[in-house]
């Protein structure tokens, strides 16, 4: 799609470069706003077209006239704004530097609060959720997140697995209460309601940037490249680019999406699909929405890392396309034309390569590898996959085979975070080696269903030409254990324990879903009431035990407390439960 | 005149061959031509365009594919046959499509492009030019290289000015040749200017690296003159003409898909073309033509490579109420009746297909080879060796490997993701996902500094799978040679070598091999295309980094290399023994080392060397300025540095990259070359190490000490 031809509705510039993503537009006089970014390492400068910030510690800037400077003597993380003050809709400016948190009432020249921040500071939000009405600092550290009043009181903290990238506050469970939206670089965005996670979602790298949409969905933006929307906690769709989505912003029924490289395109809601797209002349900043010109609705707002400033309209679709003139519409004829075109060449294309079978077919073109064509394979040639525990490789094996003599030539194997560098893996084997039967080797790092994609080029060794056999296969959660089939016990393991009352038939079906089992798991008996499983992980060779006893008593025997808590989740939310009691007991490996 | 010119598509053919399109001219009263087009499955149709409707005047069956198509350009009459080659025949049609004519040559080599005047038809194939007069052979001339495109001048004689590749253009007259001239920006295409005085012989040329020239043959001289730069722009695939308003314009279609209009002063031809429209249609453009095709105003018709036939109309045109309504929507209706019968036909073979998957019985499944076309371009300064890959479908992925590990880079319009893989860590993997739509892509690759030293043995194999996004589920496979040598990519004519002074290292191999066997073992080492086999061989290629010559000369039997470069002839040394045991070939070689080819050749190339070595350093003290964090606050000067520093920080992007790092291994390994071939063989390792540090510091003086082994 070609570069849009779209013109900004306002430019300036503020003759200072502009540190990516460390920008807010506040309302320091509660009408006004104004474009606050971090230029540099600890500077601040805000822009105020609309008459000056009074004096204080804020200085006028030599590069811009309505730009003021603010040196801080630390680095500035993050900035965030909103009205704390309970008696004032006055915005107050919050500074993050690497371990302090700054509330600045930008207006007053006053210092609201200082505060320490031991768990670091990667993301501050201004926003109110739960319970607490009034308007809280929100400050997401390298494994926590807390929300601080504007007297500088912790009112709320929680840990978080993993250095949090992004907050947001969102109605996640429409009960008219907002939960914490967290995402961070474990790659789960998780919803955090009165100090319990009611939701995880699994995503394929560490999360950016969340954004909500409406009532029901929201945006996200991964480093890997990745955008997508939610809804209800269900992915509409994704799209994947080359560059860091930088922001995520919804406006006139559009997701705008500012990347690193200073791309902007405007996408369909439902579909993901690019409606339009500009490119700025310089990498992103930051890309906000507000009412900067003071219409009434807020303008798309983006900033150049070298401090220029654009503002869009939110998208408008050229309304009335077929109605407005005859001749319009025989421009789209003319388009529709260009597309059919398109189409008809592509399926004469497809046509023509079946035409050449029933060709071959009729000729009798003999198997005998001599006179073989270069294309040529069997018709019934048929691709199978299996996949296999390796306990002395310690991963699982992708074995792809065909039915036939013909080989497997080569084998790409796409998946999202099983790889270490990228998400292609390939098999290329050599001349010699060229068998029927190719063996790519898994290793999903971490316990989470993976959807594994599979082109397989299939052929003679001297062909010229391969067929592409395309199978797409998920993996369960739990495929990296391997069920044992005989007990081999050495309790000395740390386990967890607690009850439930559920027939032990419905859990066979939980195992049966999420492990990768030969043979599926089989009660013998209506009147079975227990069920032992032994299985070995084969990424450290360590041993589980699963206990479902008679009573309801289940014990998961394993050292690895990742695993413990992720097995419990995942049963928890197959068997409904909202609430569990669990017993950890811990011993020392050592 | 407004140059806001829209599309309007026609129809759709086979994939087409460069300038296969052509209008013809207007019969009788009727001011609307028609155009011919001839594509790879053979068909020749012929079609007028009523309201926007293509109307098939005649169309022939299928054969073999149509390479060129000409219409004959007889003085004072109208050009009202067309003549078609396929494989070694020609074909005349009349404007009715009656075949008048239909001759086949003893030519060997596929027609690639012809002429026809009267009753003289000039046939080019390979190398040579042929000429016919009333269908018997005339004269022939074989020229040095390919043959890539003619025009014919008629006066009181005809004249033949010929491109041929690697080399410039000649011109002929009566099977002898007049006059040549270089050009050194690989011309591919001819047009001559319409209604230019039939005396006079000039020509525009369109180049592989994009440039735009003209040709012209002035007092018993054949010169060249490049008008437009080729900058960043794609090769040019195609030349045509388009009349508007008064103005001549030449039309020009690339290989990058773009279609650019070029307003040419015709009284003065030399005058810089000004460019006036641009119009990128996403693929290879095969043909550009102008004519009034379907309305009284000129538009220019295309063709590109995959069959697509569209005009660019200008837009007033398009707009206006020329052509009803109802008849568009009609068109529109039949054009998606079409498409739904052709999907539903589609539908059922993929249905039977699919049931011949299930059958027990194995029949054969042979689907037509894709076509792609690909070309492997030698290597610039930088080292850098880009394919180019053309599809007539869209492309989802290509899948690379290679047996030594390459560094790689690739179209931003694609994703280039180096795979891990199991094997032993010196394979190379690597896939490049192409956006929806993507036709044509091209990778670059190019030596890492611990390869170049396996692939001085022989040249690297890499085989590239190329997976197209829709059906058919098939992937071809492209092999290619990347050669030991990359960089002698550059031709050179045998006749200006003499700017330097230089000492020859000489490299001569004897044995009982033919001409075609070393011609192929210099595949191994040279890139681009090698002159055909023949009984003596000679030509000259240029080193595009360090400006050293490699001229090879070759017999049955006898093969005779000189260098200025003494690692070229190390490689070739190495190359040629590797083959001919490979072949079972005994060869004797014998090299003549001068004592003093290193200093020589190091003191050519000592400027270039003193000016990388400044941009290394600039570039060394730029990235450090840029990680001070300066002070940001961007006022006009930008930051406060002394004068030196200054000139650094401001010199932009342009010294980003640098070919210091490879000029300093080029020359520690003629030094290392010139040790061991001149059996200067003694321990010399502590001096290798003794140059490089010197030429790392650019101690001049002390590199020549080292090189003419005089330090010790």
């Amino acid at each position: 799609m070609q570069i849009s031809t779209v013109q900004p509705v306002f430019k300036l510039e503020l003759n200072h470069k502009v540190t990516p993503s460390v920008v807010t537009i506040a309302k320091y006089d509660g009408t006004h706003p104004c474009l606050t970014a971090a230029a540099g390492y600890d500077k601040i400068i805000i822009h105020h077209p609309h008459g000056g910030v009074g004096t204080g510690r804020a200085q006028r800037s030599q590069a811009h006239g309505e730009v003021s400077e603010l040196n801080l003597s630390q680095a500035i993380i993050a900035l965030a704004c909103g009205p704390l003050k309970p008696d004032t809709n006055r915005d107050m400016l919050l500074i993050g530097s690497p371990t302090q948190i700054l509330a600045y009432d930008v207006h007053d020249n006053t210092d609201l609060f200082f505060k320490e921040a031991p768990d670091g500071v990667n993301v501050i939000i201004a926003g109110s959720f739960g319970k607490y009405t009034e308007t809280l600092a929100i400050i997401g550290g390298n494994s926590s997140v807390q929300a601080i009043d504007w007297e500088g009181n912790e009112v709320f903290w929680n840990v978080i697995s993993g250095k949090v990238c992004a907050i947001i506050t969102f109605d996640f469970d429409k009960d008219g209460e907002n939960e914490l939206l967290i995402g961070s670089d474990d790659s789960f965005i998780r919803v955090l309601k009165n100090n319990q996670f009611i939701a995880e979602i699994s995503e394929t790298g560490p999360i950016l940037c969340l954004s909500p949409v409406n009532e029901v969905r929201f945006a996200y933006g991964l480093a890997n490249g990745t955008i997508g929307i939610y809804e209800e906690g269900i992915r509409l769709w994704r799209v994947k680019s080359k560059q860091n989505t930088l922001a995520l912003q919804w406006s006139g029924d559009t997701l705008a999406c500012c990347w690193s490289n200073g791309r902007v395109d405007w996408r369909e809601g439902t579909t993901g699909r690019v409606l339009r797209r500009i490119q700025m002349r310089a990498n992103a900043a930051a890309m906000l929405l507000a009412d900067y010109r003071s219409v009434g609705a807020p303008d798309l707002v983006c900033v150049s890392d070298k401090g220029e400033v654009l503002g869009y309209p939110p998208y408008q679709e050229q309304a009335g396309f077929n109605s407005v003139s005859k001749n319009l519409s025989s421009e789209e004829d003319r388009q529709v034309i260009t597309e059919l075109f398109n189409k008809k060449q592509a399926l004469m294309v497809e046509l023509q390569h079946y035409e050449a079978n029933a060709n071959a077919a009729s000729g009798h073109v003999s198997l005998d590898s001599i006179d073989r064509p270069a294309t040529a394979m069997p018709t019934n040639t048929r691709l199978q996959m299996a996949i296999v525990h390796s306990e002395d490789e310690g991963c699982l094996q992708l074995a792809i085979s065909t039915n036939n003599e013909t080989i497997v030539r080569a084998a790409l194997v796409l998946a999202e975070g099983i790889f270490e560098n990228g998400e292609t893996f390939a098999r290329h084997p050599r001349p010699s080696q060229l068998r029927s039967l190719l063996h790519v080797p898994l290793r999903p790092p971490r316990d989470v269903p993976v959807d594994v994609h599979i082109k397989a080029l299939i052929g003679y060794p001297d062909s010229e030409q391969f067929h592409i056999f395309e199978l797409t296969k998920q993996l369960p959660r739990f495929s990296m254990y391997r069920l044992l089939s005989k007990e081999v016990r050495n309790r000395g393991n740390s386990y967890v324990t607690f009850r439930i009352t559920e027939r032990v038939q419905r859990i066979c079906i939980w195992v049966n879903q999420n492990f990768l089992l030969e043979e599926e798991l089989d009660i013998e008996t209506e009147e079975t009431k227990e069920l032992h499983i032994s299985l070995l992980c084969l990424r450290d060779q360590s041993y589980l035990y699963m206990d479902f006893g008679a009573d309801g008593q289940v014990r998961f025997s394993t050292h690895d407390i990742r695993l413990a808590g992720d097995l419990i989740q995942s049963l928890a939310v197959y068997l409904n439960l909202s609430e569990l009691q669990v017993i950890l007991i811990l011993f020392s490996s050592a | 005149m407004d140059y806001d010119l829209a599309r309007i598509d026609y129809t759709v053919c086979g994939i087409t061959y460069p300038d296969t399109l052509k209008i013809m001219s207007p019969f009788g009263q009727k001011v609307d031509q028609k155009f011919a087009i001839g594509d790879k499955n053979g068909v020749l149709q012929c079609l007028s365009i009523k309201d926007e409707e293509p109307v098939v005047q005649f169309k022939t069956l299928p054969g073999k594919p149509i390479t060129s198509v000409q219409l004959a350009t007889t003085v004072g009459q109208q050009a009202d046959k067309i003549f078609t080659a396929s494989g070694n025949e020609v074909k005349g049609y009349t404007r009715k499509g009656k075949v008048f004519l239909c001759i086949e040559t003893a030519l060997t080599e596929t027609i690639t492009s012809m002429c026809i005047m009267g009753n003289d038809l000039i046939l080019c194939s390979g190398r040579t030019v042929t000429f016919y007069r009333d269908l018997r052979e005339y004269n022939s001339y074989v020229c040095e290289d390919r043959v890539l495109d003619i025009a014919a001048f008629a006066s009181t004689r005809i004249r033949l000015l010929v491109l041929v590749a690697n080399k410039g253009a000649v011109l002929l007259e009566n099977g002898k040749l007049i006059a040549r001239t270089v050009i050194s920006s690989g011309p591919s295409r001819l047009s001559v200017p319409p209604s230019t005085h039939v005396t006079d012989i000039v020509a525009f040329y369109g180049a592989s690296d994009g440039s735009l020239g003209l040709i012209a043959y002035e007092e018993l001289n054949l010169s060249s003159k490049c008008l437009v730069d080729g900058r960043d722009l794609g090769s040019v695939v195609c030349l045509g003409w388009y009349y508007n308003n008064g103005n001549f314009h030449l039309s020009v279609g690339r290989h990058d898909g773009s279609i650019q209009l070029y307003l040419i002063d015709m009284d003065n031809l030399g005058e810089k073309p000004r460019l006036k429209y641009t119009y990128f249609c996403g693929e290879p453009v095969t043909s550009v033509a102008g004519g009034c095709v379907s309305t009284e105003e000129s538009e220019l018709l295309v063709a590109t490579f995959s069959g697509r036939i569209f005009a660019l109309r200008a837009s007033h045109l398009v707009s206006g109420v020329k052509v009803p309504q109802d008849i568009l929507a009609a068109r529109r209706a039949k054009l998606e009746g079409e498409v739904a019968r052709l999907e539903k036909q589609t539908a059922n073979e993929r249905e039977k297909y699919q049931q011949h998957t299930r059958s027990l019985h194995a029949g054969l499944s042979t689907p037509p080879l894709l076509d792609v076309q690909h070309e492997l371009l030698g290597a610039g300064s930088d080292g850098w060796q880009e394919v180019r890959m053309t599809s007539a479908v869209p492309l989802d992925m290509l899948f690379i490997y290679c047996n030594q590990k390459l560094q790689m880079q690739t179209d931003t319009a694609a994703v280039l993701t180096i795979c891990s893989s199991k094997e032993t860590g010196s394979d190379m993997l690597a896939s490049v996902r192409c956006q929806a739509g993507t036709r044509r892509v091209w990778v670059k690759m190019r030596y890492t500094s611990d390869t170049s030293i396996t692939s001085r043995l022989e040249g690297k194999r890499v085989l590239i799978y190329v997976l197209p996004a829709g059906a058919p589920r098939v992937a071809r496979l492209l092999s290619l040679q990347l050669p030991a040598l990359p960089y002698y990519s550059k031709h050179e004519s045998e006749k200006d070598m003499g700017s330097y002074e230089r000492t020859w290292s000489e490299l001569q191999v004897s044995g009982s091999y033919s001409v075609a066997e070393i011609t192929s073992w210099l595949t191994e080492a040279l890139p681009g295309e090698l002159p055909r086999p023949a009984s003596e061989v000679s030509f000259v290629r240029l080193h595009t980094l360090l400006g050293t010559l490699l001229i090879c000369e070759y017999q049955r039997g006898l093969a005779t290399f000189k260098s200025d470069n003494i690692s070229t002839i190390a490689t070739l040394r190495n190359i040629v023994s590797n083959c001919s045991v490979e072949k079972n070939i005994s060869v004797d070689i014998t090299f003549d080392i001068p004592e003093d080819c290193c200093v020589k050749s190091f003191k050519n190339i000592e400027n270039k060397f003193k000016i990388e070595y400044q941009k290394n350093k600039d570039l060394i003290l730029k990235n450090a300025i840029s990680m001070l964090d300066l002070d940001s606050s961007m006022s006009e000067e930008g930051p406060v540095l002394c004068q030196e520093y200054a000139r650094v920080w401001d010199s932009k992007d342009n010294i980003n990259e640098n070919q210091f790092n490879d000029l300093v291994e080029m020359v520690v390994q003629w030094y290392l070359d010139w040790r061991t071939l001149s059996l200067h063989n003694d321990n010399y390792g502590n001096e290798s190490t003794k140059l490089q540090a010197a030429l790392k510091d650019c101690r001049l003086d002390d590199v020549l000490k080292i090189l003419s082994n005089k330090s010790s």
